[in-house]
């Protein structure tokens, strides 16, 4: 089974279950029904948001400086700048 | 060439980044499934708008955002065509 297909099935299976609460078609108390039921998604979506920044600002605040990989780097950036005139290719 | 030092910046930005987030997440998580429990004469609901603006709020920024990423994208897409003809009609005229 490919990634693809396994999110798609998930997806469906939330969005299925989420639209039997949504429809009323399963018996659900009426505070939650009315208040909570129609929020979900966009709570969900401002949670993805959060869990999202959150993921960054992990990274940015855990990632260590490589000197050396930046001057490797660099070096290759010229190699391939140079080899790349020479063919005739516009860079930059 | 990479500034000295940057690690105290990266380390400020990411961990501001955090705390926001996980603000974020609790605040809006408060607001929307937990204040319906709650008595509506209750000290906590002072601490929140009305809960329209639970809605109204995201809605707002995403329409926001989208507006403009789409503006930045028609920039550099309408700058990037004017260098072509620009440089087309230099050839043509070379």
């Amino acid at each position: 089974m490919t990634r693809a297909q396994q999110t798609l099935s998930i997806g469906l299976l939330v969005a299925s279950v989420y639209m039997v609460a949504f429809l009323g078609l399963a018996p659900l108390p009426a505070k939650i029904q009315d208040d909570i039921i129609p929020v979900l998604p966009i709570w969900a979506i401002v949670s993805f948001g959060a869990y999202l920044l959150f993921k960054l600002g992990y990274g940015v605040a855990t990632f260590n400086d490589v000197p050396e990989a930046h001057q490797e780097l660099m070096r290759e950036i010229q190699e391939a700048r140079a080899d790349l005139q020479k063919k005739g290719v516009e860079v930059d | 060439m990479s500034t000295p030092n940057n690690n105290l910046l990266d380390r400020l930005v990411g961990l501001s980044m955090l705390v926001l987030a996980t603000t974020v997440f609790l605040y809006y998580t408060i607001w929307t499934l937990l204040l319906p429990f709650v008595d509506p004469t209750h000290p906590l609901q002072s601490a929140f708008p009305p809960r329209v603006w639970a809605i109204r709020i995201p809605v707002i920024l995403i329409l926001l955002g989208g507006a403009v990423v789409g503006s930045f994208l028609g920039m550099v897409m309408i700058r990037s065509n004017r260098k072509k003809a620009l440089k087309a009609q230099q050839k043509k005229a070379s």
